[in-house]
């Protein structure tokens, strides 16, 4: 018993059935593996052509694997803002991952503390979509075809993005400043944004703190982006209620 | 060389606490997930925070105001609406990237 629980989920190679789920999840995968590349390449190249040196641009892929946190972080950086600043905006960005988390959580609570940790901190939106499109509706949870399921995305996902950063930060380097390079990270936050804004109180809310953030510059510390956030949440609630009303008989 | 110092501890700072975002946001539900109830309220709330910080860091790149000094408008905004306006027509974010350095490349082309 003591032998079989030991060597559960990763203690030794996966068996027949267990490769089948994780060759599953690897083959969904490849569709998305170009974009996780040219995303990564060009995170890559934002981080060193914003000052960072490529030892620390480096560590921070390497360490911190959050694209959208990542990019928000460098103008924060450049403009010497408080580490505070930096951690609350790369918390914001990231809070689709604790939506996400929620729902995938119930599959995995079988694991143990250490691989449950590991299996959310290479969580990806990518593996988001793709888990819960194939499993949303399964009754079954926490099974193992789960966990190998999952394990095919997200294992050549960190692998796959994780070489294309380095790529673009060894990259970047040798790039001549002329070209402007660090306007593609702008240009990626930007594509990150977009898709997200699919109704109106989303984009009541992008304007409302948009309209913050640039007027905000002209105060300290940063606040206009504190500001922003507070307005542009607020706005999107409002509108989203005031849409329900008109809605309701 | 104390300056480089204390930069340097500034960026490890912020390569450290970024990680600790990835973990907390990523892991914080397969780890305690038992313990933290998501009202649905809040999920809807949160929807809204993650658009209105993109939009709070991209602006002030795109449309910088310092103070004293009147708002500048420059070829990167312009870029940056054409690269919208492609995302509105292709709904690919990919060509984002690409629409918005090739329209950067050739303002700065024009106007230096």
């Amino acid at each position: 018993m003591v032998e079989q629980r030991r060597s559960g989920v990763w203690g030794r190679l996966p068996n027949a059935t267990q490769r089948q789920y994780l060759k599953t999840g690897f083959i969904d995968f490849i569709p998305a593996m170009v974009a996780t590349a040219v995303w990564a390449f060009v995170t890559g190249i934002a981080m060193v052509k914003s000052g960072l040196t490529e030892s620390i641009a480096t560590a921070m892929t390497l360490m911190v694997y959050a694209g959208s946190a990542q990019l928000t972080s460098l103008p924060l950086i450049e403009s010497n803002a408080p580490l505070w600043l930096i951690f609350a905006a790369g918390f914001i960005v990231n809070i689709r991952f604790i939506i996400f988390g929620a729902a995938l959580y119930p599959f995995f609570r079988h694991l143990s503390f250490f691989k449950r940790l590991v299996l959310g901190y290479i969580t990806t939106d990518m593996v988001f979509v793709l888990f819960m499109k194939r499993y949303a509706e399964s009754k079954q949870r926490s099974s193992s075809e789960h966990v190998w399921y999952f394990l095919g995305v997200v294992v050549p996902g960190w692998f796959t993005w994780q070489a294309f950063s380095l790529l673009g930060i060894y990259f970047g380097a040798m790039i001549s400043d002329a070209w402007s390079l660090e306007y593609a990270a702008m240009l990626a936050l930007l594509a990150i944004l977009l898709p997200l804004v699919v109704n109106r109180p989303l984009i009541v809310c992008l304007i409302v703190a948009g309209a913050i953030a640039w007027v905000g510059q002209l105060l300290p510390l940063r606040l206009g982006l504190v500001l922003a956030v507070i307005g542009g949440v607020v706005a999107g609630v409002v509108v989203e209620q005031l849409q329900n009303k008109r809605k309701a008989p | 060389m104390s300056e480089y110092w204390q930069y340097d501890w500034y960026l490890l700072g912020a390569v450290v606490l970024l990680a600790l975002c990835s973990v907390i946001t990523r892991a914080g539900y397969f780890l305690f997930g038992d313990h933290i109830p998501l009202p649905d309220s809040v999920r809807r709330a949160l929807r809204y925070a993650p658009v209105a910080a993109l939009i709070a860091i991209i602006i002030p790149e795109l449309l910088p105001w310092a103070q004293g000094e009147t708002p500048v408008i420059g070829i990167e905004i312009v870029a940056a609406a054409a690269a919208v306006l492609v995302y509105v027509r292709t709904r690919s974010t990919l060509m984002v990237i690409v629409s918005g350095m090739l329209v950067l490349w050739l303002l700065q082309a024009i106007f230096s």
